[in-house]
């Protein structure tokens, strides 16, 4: 039996039809589980017509609580009613390209069939062990191997600040898109600035006051972020205005500029900067970003929503190597050889993961290849 | 196929009666072939314990522990709960479990086994972010007869959790009718047995496979030894189940 079990009706357009049912029930088989509207809860990802007519949810049909994607209908059904199912879009959409990928749910129950019983390595484990395992490994394939980076597109406030994102694990990128759409990286300040993480206040003599708690009394503006909030980026960048052509003029940040000693190269670009306040969850940018459109790509940990649960499929038998590996090294009386033999195992195919994953197509290759006589102006 | 009881009986009369060695009743004969089902059903576990830690082979009819599994898989139930309160679920009456299997979660896409842990290993489990249980993994701890699963679901029904158990063998009844003229005890299973059948719900066969005839016919043997107090009988029964017995553990 094939892996695909949707029609392309179901795939493509998100439709299933049921024609000649009778009775108060129908099961649809959508990749997708249908989601019923619970307030506060969840909103329906699916309508449902029948005969071309819409029908109403909880009035007219209702999701069934203990039957997955079963829909009763409040009259029952005769043979000759067509009932259309239609998934809404944002669900068709998640289901696109889905094939890529299979869930950690299935990784866990394929390795406990193929990797666990009698008479093979690990006659027996807990299936939260391998739940531990596989989503421990998840997350560190996430980090390094997968094409798990997610990305926002967000616009910076007046504050200069946006918090960081609720499964935000580390930064990949951050980008200033200009007005043509192309983006122009942001790099972080390094060594220009920081946002320190406590701003105790002082006495006269440098010692931090405390309130009636004990606890230091901690200052709500940080002096260090006022002042690089309000610099004039041109002044470490070196970017060159019409009122600075005097080169007799030696003002301290005058010399960034080369008229002495050249530019800086890791200062010398005009599309901002940015750094992430660990003291108010933010990540802070350059004035000169203030009101424009930025993307923050970042990488998460693939385990913060359920729909994150899912690996690669050139990253499977990486995964399985991985589990394989973590609970032979962490049982008793395995012998050193076999888990030996794992961790290369486990190192072998991780590294073919991340090969595969890296998306390295010959063609792309020439491509860039094909700039090789072009000269490098230094 | 189950073991015909009347097969049994007359076997067991014919060979005690061999030089007037004693006659078992039917009463006496009923509660020693229970008896001796049961002991052959318990064995089977056991049994098929060391065949799991012994060498196998795949060579169709030679393996032993598909054979053994071939004797007590009639005694597989795989039944819903009895009832259901909350997340703790009763486990079916009819027939009552015998010896606990697995338990499955029917709420969750492909029916996924429920992982029975202790209540010291459940605390454990639910501390960390990782492991917590969901429809997809469910846990339970069964305790006092009772299965108590999590995640507990919205509207809990009966059929949420599907026990896989064995069984108790039914208890075997050798039932007849009297000869109004020869006071004979006829076999209810006969072609017009006189009625009424003693005891009136009729003949219940051996639900041991066929080929636990002997051990069958030597265990009801040996006990019948002990009722008509001769050694010889208790004695040649012994040696021969033991006999059999070294040779299916070679």
């Amino acid at each position: 039996m094939g892996l695909i079990t949707e029609t392309n009706a179901q795939y493509y357009s998100g439709q299933q039809v049921f024609n000649g049912i009778t009775g108060n029930d129908i099961v649809c088989t959508f990749n997708t589980d249908l989601v019923a509207t619970v307030a506060n809860v969840s909103n329906s990802n699916y309508s449902v017509t029948k005969n071309g007519v819409l029908l109403t949810e909880t009035t007219d049909y209702s999701l069934s609580i203990t039957d997955l994607n079963k829909i009763t209908f409040t009259v029952a059904l005769i043979s000759t009613d067509q009932i259309l199912v239609t998934l809404n879009q944002p669900a068709i959409n998640s289901n696109y390209g889905s094939y890529e990928y299979i869930s950690i749910l299935d990784v866990v129950n394929n390795f406990m069939f193929a990797y666990v019983g009698m008479d093979k390595l690990i006659p027996r484990c807990k299936k939260s062990d391998i739940i531990f395992h596989a989503k421990r490994g998840l997350q560190e394939f996430s980090y390094d191997t997968l094409k798990s980076v997610n990305s926002q597109e967000l616009t910076i406030p007046p504050s200069l600040s946006i918090p960081i994102p609720q499964d935000y694990v580390n930064y990949v990128r951050v980008s200033r898109i200009d007005e043509s759409g192309v983006q122009r990286i942001i790099y972080p300040v390094n060594n220009l600035t920081t946002s320190p993480k406590f701003l105790p206040i002082q006495d006269v003599n440098g010692i931090p006051i405390q309130d009636s708690f004990g606890e230091n009394n901690e200052a709500n503006q940080s002096i260090t972020e006022e002042r690089w909030n309000e610099e004039t980026q041109s002044n470490i960048t070196g970017e060159f205005e019409d009122n600075d052509t005097n080169v007799y003029d030696w003002a301290w940040w005058k010399l960034n500029f080369g008229q002495r000693y050249g530019l800086d190269p890791q200062t010398s670009q005009g599309n901002g900067w940015f750094q992430i306040n660990e003291r108010l969850g933010t990540f802070s940018f350059s004035s000169d970003l203030a009101n424009q459109v930025v993307v923050l790509e970042y990488i998460s940990d693939g385990l913060a929503y359920d729909v994150d649960s899912k690996v690669p499929k050139m990253a499977e038998d990486a995964l399985y190597a991985h589990i394989n590996y973590s609970i032979l090294s962490t049982r008793a009386n395995t012998p050193e050889y076999i888990v030996q033999r794992y961790k290369r195992d486990r190192a072998a195919k991780l590294r073919n993961a991340k090969i595969r994953l890296s998306n390295i197509k010959l063609d792309e290759i020439v491509q860039v290849f094909r700039g090789k006589s072009k000269w490098l102006k230094f | 196929m189950a073991i015909n009881v009347n097969t049994v009986y007359t076997t067991v009369l014919s060979i005690l009666n061999k030089e007037q060695r004693g006659y078992l009743t039917p009463f006496e004969f009923n509660q020693l072939a229970t008896q001796v089902q049961l002991e052959i059903f318990e064995k089977f576990f056991e049994d098929y314990n060391q065949y799991i830690r012994m060498p196998k082979t795949d060579v169709e009819f030679a393996s032993r522990m598909d054979h053994i599994r071939d004797e007590f898989q009639i005694f597989e139930e795989n039944k819903n709960a009895s009832s259901v309160s909350g997340n703790v679920y009763d486990p079916p009456t009819s027939p009552a479990i015998h010896r606990f299997g697995s338990a499955f979660f029917t709420r969750a896409k492909g029916n996924p086994e429920i992982h029975i842990v202790t209540r010291r290993d459940y605390h454990e489990q639910i501390l960390s972010p990782l492991t917590q249980p969901t429809i997809n993994n469910p846990i339970g701890i069964y305790h006092k007869d009772k299965l108590t699963v999590y995640p507990e679901v919205a509207s809990p029904a009966v059929t949420d959790v599907k026990f896989n158990y064995i069984r108790k063998p039914a208890d075997v009844v050798w039932a007849y009718g009297v000869d109004s003229t020869t006071g004979a005890f006829i076999w209810s299973g006969t072609a017009g047995a006189p009625t009424p059948f003693i005891p009136s719900t009729g003949s219940v066969d051996f639900e041991l496979d066929d080929s636990q005839q002997t051990e069958v016919i030597i265990g009801i043997l040996k006990y019948a030894g002990v009722i008509i107090r001769d050694p010889q009988i208790v004695q040649s029964a012994t040696q021969l189940s033991a006999a059999n017995e070294v040779n299916t553990k070679r």
